[in-house]
Parts: structure tokens; sequence; C-alpha cells
């Protein structure tokens, strides 16, 4: 049985590597298309296209998930908004900067590793175990697609024009109960991140380089070299770069939790409250580690760099506009505090400001680049942040090779 | 400094050159003869112990039935103890058991917080006979003492195959066999070697314990010449990991496969040649080489070939056991991968290499104690050159370690050994270490 059910997922991957191509005599050197023909995915996935675009789902009736996951935007918002507006009206602000779709397939569910380094799981906080749970907040939350409830969200489900489609997979009678029919779209969400082949194209310039079909120019040979310098950009310590021992190709993110300190952005309505404070893995969203695990508060998850260069908005706050500043900020917050953070009534500058007291000391201080004082050089000079740019380029989906 | 070991190196070089001179040719046929009887007393052992476990066997089986047979005496339609099929005979199957383990103690002079002792390994060997012409060779190996998903021991099996006879000295091969590479690789037992660890260049540069899936044939001459070539199972450059620095203490032990769902798109051959015409001097080389991408989907090196070649003597003239080896590893075309390294401590290096002289005496013999000390001195490098990077991207080529060891094996009868020696590094001082150990085989 399972050498058949083997031969079955590969058959099926091939398939959808190899979704380019029907005619069957397509050149094996073109890059595969960016979307794949719907025939290719599950009646799930099917579906769960049509719910991911699918803005009748949402109060406003102009909000779909697609709507801050754009697809011609590595499924990233398009926008340089801290926090994308939701609600009825579409003015309510959200509290994190919308996260890239891209590439999360092979997170794990969020556990310790053995060491007792928190890994995996969705949402910034990594509190959710699954892709389907992770697209649960969105229909409900009261700054997104606000619902307010699954069966809310299930009676617009009930006006699609796919509610037979739905039926005719889930069962006739499975939107008579709310959960079970939520259950099911999210369900379907997943399919259809997970197959669709413009979740994980891998074929970037980068991709094309590891595979040694294309060279690296000068500057973006040299960023290469310092994001995996250990002791210059070791930017590779947590957005690994490398293929792994099975060929499989890096995903730029080790699914680790890091605490960088960044400084409170005013952008976002919340901190107009001086009380608010998002902790990350300690809340305010996610309730289960605040408690026992006080040394992680202010850690959030380390996101994938593919596609980094399309974004506008950086960090889970926001708080960048520009992959600069975003990276000038990893190699001068210690150096240079004063460009980043406020100074106080009494002139002293306000380190780590979007955290409260006790948590600052969790701030990561340890590893390169941010093991400075001021007075040191930065890890990395003006130039080498433009080489680092540059490379950082070559991880954008869809290289076409002149 | 320097001065010494000039004076070591000539001194050790002038014993090369003098030690056969000193030996006449009478002493020649002697060492011969005395090598020949040692050979057969060898075989003899295994006979007899082979025949004594049979023995062994038989009696208890007798026992036994004759114990079953007691309480059933009325019964007298018992049948006859079937004593006559079990008749020892010499074309009849043979099992036998061997084995060798270490335990070694090492302490950095400059740092005795790093000092460690650790059980390498422990080995059991069961070598199956079925008849005079086919034989079943295995090694079961345990290094570090436990092994666990939490621990860092590992449980190995080290040599898996079936030697069949042809006659006329030919032999053929089949299963997880030992590359013929070198002079330790064959012939890994701590009674074996001088010195507590394994030496630098035949761990480093040979990856010792090396061993490949595949077939490979052996034959003998009659002018004393034993050659073997094989087709095996390679490296897989797709295992480097250019963050870590197993790389650099051995690229091919960094990347070998030792028959663990080894890649086998490309395949490996070797050959190896050993002259012992003269007695007591063993004259040899030996060449593999093979591709190490298997045509891996988006991999930058499908074309890279490993290549490792070896030149090796050894002359036991009288109460002197002298040695020499070169070996050298090379890796092509690595530019693109490399480049895909750039910054990372640990490039593909596009050639390593080294070369040691040795030379024991056995100064002492009482009873069945054998006092032999030693000096051994070694130059090696892992990474004597990378493939072409641009400019200020690269890694700079290390320069060639050096080491000496000076020690003593103390040999209890044939199957027992307690070392002890120091050694001197002149690169990275920090690593000078005395080393304590004890070893057996049998």
């Amino acid at each position: 049985m399972m050498p058949m059910q083997r031969c079955l997922i590969v058959s099926f991957t091939v398939m959808l590597a190899a979704c380019g191509g029907g005619s069957g005599d397509s050149a094996p050197s073109t890059p595969p298309a960016p979307s794949a023909p719907a025939a290719t995915l599950s009646a799930a996935a099917q579906l769960g296209q049509k719910i991911f675009n699918d803005s009748s789902l949402s109060a406003s009736g102009r909000q779909s998930c697609a709507s801050c996951h754009a697809p011609d935007h590595a499924f990233g918002p398009t926008n340089d908004l801290s926090a994308q507006l939701g609600g009825a009206n579409l003015d309510v602000q959200g509290f994190r900067a919308v996260p890239s779709l891209r590439y999360l397939g092979q997170t794990p569910a969020f556990f310790f590793a053995s060491d007792g380094t928190p890994t995996g799981g969705f949402n910034r906080d990594g509190r959710a175990q699954t892709l389907a749970e992770q697209a649960e907040r969105p229909f409900l939350a009261a700054h997104e697609m606000a619902n307010g409830s699954k069966q809310a969200a299930v009676d617009k489900l009930k006006q699609a024009a796919y509610i037979e489609q739905f039926r005719a997979l889930f069962g006739a009678a499975i939107t008579d109960n709310a959960d079970q029919a939520f259950s099911r779209m999210t369900f379907a969400v997943q399919a259809f991140e997970q197959e669709a082949p413009e979740f994980h194209p891998f074929d970037s310039k980068y991709d094309q380089f590891v595979a040694g079909k294309v060279k690296l120019n000068e500057a973006e040979l040299r960023g290469l070299a310092l994001f995996n310098n250990p002791q210059k950009g070791n930017c590779a310590a947590c957005h690994p770069n490398a293929r792994g021992a099975d060929g499989s190709p890096p995903l730029f993110t080790d699914f680790t939790f890091d605490n960088l300190g960044l400084p409170r952005n005013k952008r976002l309505a919340a901190t107009a409250d001086p009380t608010y404070f998002d902790l990350g893995l300690c809340g305010p969203d996610r309730t289960d580690l605040a408690a026992s695990h006080p040394e992680l508060c202010g850690a959030f998850k380390v996101p994938t760099l593919r596609n980094v260069a399309t974004r506008k908005v950086f960090f889970h706050n926001g708080a960048f506009t520009n992959l600069k500043d975003a990276l000038g900020f990893y190699v001068r917050r210690d150096t240079n505090p004063e460009e980043w953070y406020p100074a106080g009534a009494d002139g002293t500058i306000q380190k780590f400001n979007d955290l409260p007291l006790q948590y600052r000391k969790n701030v990561n201080t340890e590893e390169v680049p941010y093991n400075r004082k001021p007075g040191m050089a930065p890890a990395l000079s003006a130039a080498e942040i433009d080489d680092l740019i540059q490379f950082l380029g070559t991880l954008t989906d869809g290289y076409q090779n002149p | 400094m320097i001065l010494t070991k000039k004076l070591m190196a000539a001194a050790l070089g002038a014993t090369f050159l003098a030690a056969p001179l000193a030996a006449s040719a009478s002493e020649a046929e002697l060492l011969a003869r005395m090598e020949k009887m040692s050979a057969e007393l060898e075989q003899l052992k295994a006979e007899l112990k082979a025949s004594m476990q049979k023995t062994n066997e038989l009696e208890k089986r007798q026992q036994d039935m004759a114990t079953a047979a007691a309480p059933a005496a009325p019964a007298v339609t018992l049948p006859t103890p079937v004593v006559a099929s079990v008749e020892p005979s010499h074309t009849g199957p043979v099992t036998i058991l061997s084995g060798y383990g270490e335990i070694n103690y090492n302490r950095p002079t400059k740092d005795a917080s790093a000092a460690q002792a650790d059980i390498r390994r422990a080995v059991i060997a069961i070598e199956h006979r079925f008849d005079e012409k086919t034989k079943m060779v295995s090694e079961f190996e345990w290094e570090h003492g436990v092994v666990s998903a939490s621990d860092q021991g590992e449980s190995e099996i080290e040599q898996l195959y079936i030697e069949r006879e042809f006659g006329g000295g030919l032999r053929g091969k089949v299963g997880l066999f030992l590359i013929p590479s070198g002079l330790l690789n064959t012939n890994h037992e701590p009674t074996a070697y001088y010195g507590v660890e394994r030496n630098f260049v035949e761990t480093a540069i040979i990856p010792s314990t090396w061993r490949e899936v595949g077939v490979g044939l052996s034959g003998d001459t009659d002018a004393g010449l034993t050659w073997d070539v094989g087709v095996t199972t390679g490296f897989d450059l797709g295992k480097w990991d250019a963050t870590s620095t197993e790389g650099r203490d051995s690229p091919l032990g960094s990347i070998h496969q030792e028959g663990q769902f080894a890649k086998s798109r490309d395949l490996a051959v070797h050959g190896a040649l050993n002259w012992r015409g003269i007695p007591g001097l063993l004259l040899g080389g030996s060449i593999f080489s093979g591709k190490a991408g298997h045509n891996t989907e988006g991999f930058a090196a499908n074309d890279a070939r490993i290549t490792l070649y070896d030149l090796h003597a050894r002359y036991t003239p009288g109460l002197w056991d002298l040695s020499a080896l070169y070996a050298r590893g090379q890796i092509s075309n690595t530019e693109a991968l490399n480049d895909t390294f750039v910054g990372s401590p640990t490039p593909v290096p596009k050639s390593f290499d080294g070369w040691y002289t040795q030379a024991a005496y056995q100064l002492l013999k009482s009873g069945d104690y054998t006092l032999s000390p030693f000096v051994r001195y070694e130059q090696f490098n892992t990474a004597k050159s990378y493939a072409f990077v641009p400019q200020g991207l690269g890694v700079a080529p290390t320069p060639d370690e050096k080491v000496t060891t000076v020690g003593a094996n103390l040999k209890v009868g044939e199957g027992v050994v307690l070392k002890a020696d120091y050694q001197k590094f002149k690169e990275d001082k920090s690593r000078d270490r005395l080393n304590l150990g004890m070893g057996f085989a049998y």
C-alpha cells in the first residue's frame, strides 16, 4: 500500500512541477508557468481558490484574502501600510503588517526544539498550528473581513456562486452546521495554498543560480558573501539559504523566533495607548506562553526572505517602509541607536521602546550583527548594504533569464 | 624548533635508507620464511578455533540429547543420535567470531578542561565460511559509548560483503567493503597501527574507515603483486555543508555515504596495486575516482568529480617498522557551487593532500610484552586550494598543518595493546595533546 501511495504522491508532484506543459513536448528549459491551470488542483483546492478570491465573504463585501495577500505581490500586501484596513467600512486598522503567504507549506506546527528554541507555527506569533487554522481569523476579526461569527461567514458562503460545488464535495447538509461548514472553508483555502504552484514557484534568480543555470552579477555575489559571512551580515544564521542535504531548495527561514527590539511605530493606531504592546509569543493574541516563558516576550517569527524586495512594509509592526532602512536598522541599531529611537524627557535614547521595560533585556544583542555598542563600526557599511539589497533582489520569484 | 624538525625528518630519512642496507640477503630470506610461517600459523589458529567451536557444539548437542533421552528411557523407539550427519568436515560451513575495540584519553596540554575519555569503538566481526571458496565478512561497530537519539554515539555496519575465490589467486567480492586505499583503511584494528589516534593523513585526506557498496575483483601474482579493481558507490557532494567545520576536518569524511541510501546515479571506480616481492617490504598505490553530483535536479555541481590517490611504502627490516605515505584528493568543477557558498567559512576545496613518515622500533621484548617506541611526522592540508571565485569573495587556502607524534605501543601478547603518545601541532598549537589508549583485537 505504501509504495503505491508514495508513487501517487510522486506522480502528483511531478504533475504539479510540470504544470506548464500541457502539450507534452515543451522544452525542459522553460521555467514553470507562474500560475497553474485549475485542472491540476484537487476539488478542495479549486474551491479554496474561489474562496480565497471571494470578497463577498467579507462584511464590507469588498475584501477577500487576496486583497491583502495579492497574488501579483507574492501573496503579500501591495502598499506600505503598517497594517491593512478592514471592517464593514474598510476603515478599521489592524495590528500587524501582512506577511507573504508564499513558501509556508513546509512550516511545521509550533514546537519547542530539544534545546528549548521555539519553532514553527503560523501567524507572526506561531499560534496557529496549520494553514487552515491560520485562515480562520481573517474571516472573523473586526479589523479584517469582520464576519464576527462563523455563522455569518457561512451565511455569505451560501450565497456564493460555487455553493453547490461546495456541497457536492463536503456533503449536501454541510452548510446546516456553521462550525463544520466554516472548517471546510478554511480546509479548502489550505488545500489551495498547499497545492497551487504559485505559492511555491522556486523560480527566483537565486534558485537558478544554486542550480548552476545563471550567474549572479558582481554586486549580487558580494551581497551573498555578506549574507553568508558570520562576521558581517550573518543573515544565513536565521534565514538559511543553502539547499537541504536532501536537495530541497532553501526557504530562507529556520522557523524560529527572534526579538529584534524594533522601534515603536506611531503609524499603528493601537500604539496611541501607552500601555499597548505587541509581545508576539507573549500576546496579546497568543496567550499560552506569557506566564511560563517571559524570556520569549517580544519575539516574532523569522519570515522567509523570498520576495522580500517586492515588499513595501517590513517587520511585524511595519516600522520600516523600505529595505534599506530595514537593513540599516539591523546593523546600526546598537552602534547608532539615536537614528532609530526617540529621546526621552531627560535626553536619553529610548532603545527598544516598543517593549515594556522588563522585557527589553529579551532583545537579541548577542549575535552578529547586533553585538555592537555606540562608537563601534556597524557590521555593514552603506555600500555593503547596497550590495546586500542587490542580492536580496535575486530572491524575487519569476526570474526570466535574459 | 624548525631545526629540530629538519633534523627529525633527516633522521627518519636516514633510517629509511640505512635500514635496507643493514638487512643482509640471508636475513631477508629468513624474514621471508618467518613471515610465511606466521601467516600459516594464523591460518592454523583460525582453523583450530573453528574446529574447537564445532567440537564444543557437538558435545553440547550430544549432552542435550542425552539429558533429553534420560527421562524417556523406556521409549526404545528413540531415534539414534544424528551425530554422523554433523561430523566435522573441512569443507563444511565455519563461523568465526572476532572483534576489536579501543578506549582513548586525550588531554590538550594547553587546555586541560578539554580532556576527554571516549570509548572510541567496539566492533564485533562475524565471518562465515560457507565452503572453501565462499565467505561472508561483516563488521558491526559502535562508537562513542552510547547510541540514542539524544547522544552522539554511532552504530554502523562497517563491512558486509561476500567473497568468492575463483582459483589462481583471483577473488571477487560484492557488498559493502573497504576501499583498498593507503595502509590503514583496510588494516584499522588498534593493534595494527602506532599511536593512540589514527594518523591525520589517513583520516582527514583518506576518510578511514572508508567503505563503499559495490563489486570488486582482486588477484595475486607469483611476483608478489596484489591488485584490486572495483566499481562502487562514491561520494555525495550535495551533502556539503559550507557553514560547518566538518568539511574542513575531513573533506571526504563529510560527504561519504557509508551505504546509507547511497546516491548511485554516478558510480566510482578504484584500483590498487601492492607489491610484496621483497620480504618485509610493501610498496603500493591506489586511485579512486567518481562523479559526485548524481545528476541532482537543481544542483550546481553535477559535473564535479572526486579523485583520490595515494602512494605508500612499509618496510619491516629486523626490529624496525618504517612506513611512509602520500595522499592527494581533488574535487573538480566546483566553481558554480562555491559561488553559492561565498562568505561561508567552508567552501568546497579543489585539492587537499598530506603525507607522513613513521619509524617504530621494537625496543624491548620480555615474555609476551613488546615495547615499540615510534615517531611520526605528518603534514596535511584539507583545503590546499579552491576553485576560482571573484576577488575578495573567496576563502584563503589554509597552510599545511604539521604534526609530530612521539610515543610507544606496549603490546601484551598479540591481541592487546597499551599506547601513549604526545602530539605537537605546528599551525594550531592549541591542539597539542597527550594521548593514552588501550586497544585489543581478537
